[in-house]
């Protein structure tokens, strides 16, 4: 019985693995999506990222006395990750009206009347920032010099008085800060997954005399029903696997997109997530009246509408599903997959993680057990 | 071997199989002649459990047929007449796969394989992948993984459909010998010649119905007709076709405008009377031929129809 089992299984594997749809569909496509991702998120995190603002400061006029302002510029100027400025010293105002014109610099601040001011050719985002930097340095200072003059016995004390301590501290549930970038990437993993519908439904429609003239032919050999489900559901889900192991680390070394300290829970998730898809194809698979095509169409239209669900066209889709309609949340085998990779990413807890696990197993005992006692003993009205 | 009592078989309003029996002996190339939808598919189909029917009663090697008789299965092979391989395995991977749901013994399945692949003259094209195929060799193949395990009975549906006649002669000769070697077979078709070529005994079906069953002689041998003539000439005017058709032991005389068609009696000399009469009314004929009847005259004289109608 196990070389019968072996031989189904092992010829059943080479079917999958020499057929271009599994190639297209389970790896080249979600590759191309992944890496589709990864370049639009770059450009969007490079446009977020706060650029260093050329500057320049006119010294002619500026008073000897406020070497505040310069320490204060050049203290922002200096490099590292809090630099806000890259600022030039000039002697003459001419020159940085020069520099202004010629675009090098977004702004220049020159003493007039013993104050400093700011001059700009144009409205932009660095430009206010300036403008709020300046706004912001002459409103301390007048705070600071009215102090002196009212309560001069206060002057030790000024330095705690303006500075920016917070007395609440942000406590994080994780080592990673949320984010709603890595859930697109998740939700693809999920679709891959749920495609796996595919191989649950060729499973059980090529037993099927009435779908495909194979399962005709083995449909009338002696070999019993639950040996040729389970030769051909381990070869559909061990490809299934593969896939998603393969896709999973193309993701995390390639992409370099984050699935929280260990890779193995993730491995996990994809396993469990590929069974459920491989279980809902087998129960698409069940109406006796239902042509292939039909079949087909219905797990790719609901394979689609539960990734909808979990967030891979639109962020945020499946929290608002989460909150306005949780039992559809839960019965959505895409947002529980993604959902699971957003708790091994975000918590240092493994029970949500858990928890989205068993949900999935339960759904695809529950489709798996149906799928066979529908099919168990299918004879057919018409072929 | 086969045993099929009053099987009935409905689609909805239309009957399939009305009150259908079978009795088919060992050792026999028994085939099922009937045009498009006269319901031998559905018999097979029914014989083999695959399809549910309304009525009757089905029994392979003396046991009643269910789907759940897997001795009966394992002595069955089946050739549909849809091509049932995989397009992504070799010749050779498809004739094991299916050899494998039969025999468990991979040394003896590869010898089957092989032989197999003798049998349906494979041998060359063994790692090529169907697509690959011509469309005679992949019926051949679909032959080979019905039989690969050495069935005692062969049900074979339409095996030679859209098949060139080199390998339509191969499959029907690879029949013949798979016969020999002790296997029945029931063989379903509507290509006549193909029929009475091959078959030890033929049942005529029409409407999910037995019309006539015998072997090719005995079905000749219940009608009338023995003899089939045909005259080629240019014209015959309507009186002479009307005096022909009185000559005696003449059943039916037509004219088609180049050639007039006549069935005879068996035994019988009317030949020599059309052409006297011919002669004596001035027609100058052509080409004479004279031909025993077909199972097409059979089934025509039965139904009032042509098997390919």
């Amino acid at each position: 019985m196990i070389f019968m089992m072996w031989n189904l299984f092992s010829r059943n594997l080479l079917c999958h693995l020499r057929s271009k749809e599994f190639f297209i569909w389970m790896l080249i496509f979600p590759i191309m999506l992944a890496t589709l991702f990864y370049f639009t998120f770059s450009s969007l995190d490079q446009a977020d990222q706060l650029q260093v603002i050329p500057i320049a400061v006119v010294e002619e006029g500026m008073p000897e006395e406020d070497s505040a302002f310069s320490d204060t510029v050049r203290s922002l100027s200096e490099k590292g990750d809090e630099q806000l400025f890259q600022t030039q010293f000039i002697s003459e105002e001419e020159k940085a009206r020069q520099l202004l014109k010629d675009g090098e610099i977004d702004g220049y601040i020159q003493y007039e009347n013993g104050k400093p001011g700011l001059v700009v050719r144009e409205d932009g985002l660095n430009q206010t920032i300036i403008k709020s930097f300046l706004d912001q340095y002459l409103q301390t200072k007048s705070s600071m010099e009215n102090i002196l003059q009212e309560n001069p016995q206060l002057a030790e004390r000024l330095p705690s008085l303006f500075s920016r301590e917070t007395v609440t501290e942000e406590i994080s549930l994780s080592q990673n800060a949320p984010t709603s970038k890595v859930n697109y990437f998740y939700a693809l993993l999920a679709m891959v997954c749920m495609y796996g519908g595919m191989q649950g439904l060729n499973v059980v429609s090529f037993l099927q005399s009435n779908l495909s003239a194979i399962g005709a032919r083995k449909t009338v050999s002696p070999a019993k029903r639950w040996k040729l489900i389970f030769a051909d559901l381990s070869a559909g889900v061990t490809v299934q696997w593969l896939a998603i192991i393969l896709v999973i680390l193309f993701i995390r070394f390639i992409l370099q997109v984050d699935f929280g300290p260990q890779l193995l829970p993730a491995f996990l998730t994809g396993i469990v997530g590929s069974l459920t898809g491989v279980s809902f194809g087998m129960l698409v698979s069940v109406p006796k009246r239902l042509k292939y095509s039909a079949k087909t169409a219905l797990v790719v239209a609901v394979t689609m509408v539960f990734c909808f669900f979990a967030g891979l066209m639109t962020s945020g889709i499946n929290y608002l599903v989460e909150q306005k309609a949780p039992v559809l949340a839960w019965i959505n085998p895409a947002a529980r997959i993604v959902d699971a990779f957003y708790c091994l990413y975000y918590y240092d807890t493994y029970y949500q993680f858990f928890l989205n696990i068993a949900v999935l197993l339960a759904m695809s005992l529950v489709m798996f057990g149906i799928t066979i006692f529908s099919i168990r003993r299918q004879r057919h009205e018409s072929l | 071997m086969i045993e099929v009592k009053n099987l009935v078989k409905r689609y909805g309003d239309l009957i399939a199989l009305d009150h259908f029996n079978l009795n088919v002996r060992s050792g026999e190339i028994f085939g099922l002649l009937g045009p498009n939808g006269s319901g031998k598919t559905t018999a097979i189909n029914c014989m083999l459990s695959l399809l549910k029917y309304d009525k009757g009663e089905i029994r392979l090697f003396g046991e009643p047929m269910t789907p759940n008789n897997y001795r009966s299965k394992q002595k069955i092979g089946v050739v549909m007449q849809n091509v049932a391989v995989f397009n992504e395995l070799t010749v050779y991977e498809n004739i094991d796969y299916f050899c494998g749901l039969y025999v468990n013994d991979k040394r003896k399945r590869k010898e089957l394989v092989e032989e197999a692949l003798r049998f349906a003259g494979l041998e060359d094209f063994r790692k090529f992948i169907p697509k690959k195929l011509s469309g005679g060799l992949l019926r051949r193949l679909n032959i080979a993984c019905g039989i690969a395990h050495k069935p005692e009975l062969i049900f074979l549906d339409e095996p030679t459909v859209a098949v060139d006649p080199q390998s339509r002669n191969n499959i029907l000769e690879g029949i013949k010998k798979l016969n020999r070697e002790g296997a029945t077979i029931i063989y379903t078709s509507h290509y006549m010649e193909e029929v009475e070529q091959l078959c030890t005994r033929i049942m005529i079906m029409d409407k999910g119905k037995e019309i006539a069953t015998g072997t090719k002689e005995e079905l000749k041998a219940m009608i009338r007709t023995g003899e089939k003539l045909t005259v080629e000439l240019f014209d015959l005017p309507e009186p002479l076709l009307s005096e022909i058709r009185r000559v005696k032991d003449v059943i039916q005389a037509s004219f088609d405008g180049e050639k007039l068609s006549v069935n005879c009696k068996t035994g019988s000399h009317a030949m020599i009377s059309i052409l006297d009469l011919l002669r004596q009314n001035g027609m100058h004929f052509g080409r004479v031929y004279s031909e025993p009847p077909t199972l097409n005259d059979v089934f025509l004289e039965i139904t009032g129809k042509q098997l390919r109608d």
